[in-house]
């Protein structure tokens, strides 16, 4: 009983903790920057999954997960162009990643985290070490 | 800001660079645009673009995902439309949870560990202020165009024909596949029009009949000539006016009807030269001289109007073409034997001035 009163407490707070996000997502139709994935785009891929739904907070929140999801890739992916080593350094100027840029190696290492196997072929297959597993070749 | 610019450059390109023909294609683009500005905001400064366009296609694939696992979540529970909870859940199926796995009450914002992190990083990223503007999506990345067209019951339109539901999208208007005339369609009137003409052509054959009678009687009275030749030209000229305030309102069938009638004129007039050059004297050649030049220019003025029925105009009736021609051949014959003779009378004079 008392158990069953908690969750029903707590499931109280939850509901109104959920239509506060809803509402707050809502708030940002004036502004122009959050989502950064517009609301069209979202309902166009959600009306091709055959996701049907007249609310616009539902797609703001699809639009919101997805952008974290990107969001949480793009991290893991910089983190792990940081933790390459640096580059030769020519000149004393020069700093240590400089330039920070998304490439494949690096998606495919955060993407493997979630599951997801990306591998970008090689251009040139002509050294003996082609196709092996890139955590046991040298850079 | 210029590394912010650069990115939003290559946001553009990659944008603008991508064929725009299929609505697939656009929508990537966009989608890479909206992916570049996310990685922009965690703090890449530069993208690969094969890298980009794969992660526009995890992003896309994953609106995929959770947008069919809502819908099965509905499904299973009867209903076409998703919920919040659809939702919910579909973010907790996608995300690998370990052992807590979805419950009944993972519904709840509680239990939800998915929904937790996602509320925080609403909450957190909105602190960060973004001062670029986002690419502008026109709304056609949807298709709106069964919104452009209403339908019948919009309209207030009834559809042609029983088979046609109402709620149909209306049929265009028929001025969009219909070809129209151009001008505005007269009713004609045939009876009227001919009525009209015959009383137009009474009039002008009245005005002419006056205006030969008067210069048969100023040609028979001499004595009044020299001085009266001012009034002569004055007649002749209110003739003219006549003639043309008549012609004026008259087509250009009417016209050929009324050449008809200047040639008669001609007609008349080559009697009474022939007349003139038999038996007056020379002071009738220097008067018949001085008003030929009047009536040359009226013979001006008719070619002026024989001219004008050559342009077809749309009242022009194709069955009072060949009988125009006919006419117009024996006007022809007629205006060649009427100069034939003014050139003899000029000529003549010139000979008795001579004698």
């Amino acid at each position: 009983m008392n158990h069953g009163q908690q969750s029903g407490e707590a499931k109280h707070e939850d509901d109104a903790a959920l239509t506060e996000f809803l509402a707050s997502l809502m708030d940002y139709t004036p502004t122009v920057y959050f989502p950064f994935i517009p609301d069209d785009l979202v309902e166009h891929y959600l009306a091709k999954s055959g996701f049907q739904c007249p609310d616009v907070r539902l797609i703001r929140l699809v639009a919101v997960a997805t952008q974290k999801f990107v969001a949480d890739v793009a991290s893991d992916a910089l983190q792990h162009c940081k933790a390459r080593p640096a580059p030769v350094v020519k000149d004393k100027k020069q700093q240590k990643d400089k330039r920070l840029i998304l490439t494949m190696e690096d998606l495919s290492k955060a993407l493997r985290e979630y599951g997801v196997n990306v591998k970008h072929p090689e251009y040139f297959a002509d050294s003996p070490s082609t196709g092996m597993d890139p955590a046991t070749r040298d850079e | 800001m210029s590394t912010e610019r650069a990115q939003d450059g290559d946001r553009n390109e990659a944008a603008s660079s991508s064929r725009c023909s299929e609505s697939y294609e656009f929508s990537h683009a966009a989608a890479k645009a909206a992916v570049a500005q996310v990685c922009e905001s965690v703090g890449y400064e530069h993208f690969k673009d094969p890298a980009l366009e794969s992660l526009a296609g995890f992003a896309l694939q994953y609106i995929l995902q959770l947008g069919k696992t809502a819908t099965s979540f509905a499904n299973l529970t009867g209903r076409s439309q998703c919920n919040v909870f659809d939702i919910i859940l579909a973010l907790d199926d996608l995300t690998d949870n370990g052992e807590e796995g979805i419950s009944s009450e993972s519904c709840s914002l509680g239990r939800s560990v998915k929904l937790r992190e996602i509320i925080d990083y609403v909450n957190s990223s909105e602190e960060i202020p973004f001062s670029q503007p986002l690419p502008r999506f026109p709304v056609a990345i949807s298709d709106k165009s069964r919104n452009l067209i209403p339908s019948f019951v919009e309209i207030g339109e009834t559809p042609p024909g029983k088979h046609i539901p109402l709620w149909l999208p209306a049929f265009p208007d028929p001025h969009t596949y219909k070809e129209t005339p151009m001008w505005i369609e007269r009713v004609s009137d045939p009876r009227g029009d001919k009525i009209e003409q015959a009383r137009q052509r009474r009039k002008a054959e009245r005005a002419l009949l006056s205006l030969q009678r008067k210069l048969v009687c100023k040609l028979s009275s001499r004595n009044t000539v020299w001085g009266d030749l001012d009034g002569v030209k004055e007649e002749m000229r209110e003739e003219e006016s006549d003639l043309r305030s008549v012609s004026p309102p008259i087509s250009e069938e009417k016209v050929e009807s009324l050449n008809r009638d200047g040639l008669s004129v001609i007609e008349a007039f080559a009697p009474a030269m022939e007349a003139a050059r038999d038996g007056f004297s020379s002071e009738a050649h220097t008067e018949w001289k001085k008003k030929k030049p009047v009536a040359l220019s009226k013979l001006r003025t008719e070619k002026k109007f024989l001219g004008q029925p050559l342009d077809l105009s749309l009242q022009m009736k194709g069955e009072d073409r060949p009988l125009s021609f006919v006419r117009e051949e024996d006007r022809d014959d007629k205006r060649r034997r009427a100069e034939f003779i003014l050139r003899q009378c000029m000529e003549n004079p010139v000979d008795l001035n001579q004698l």
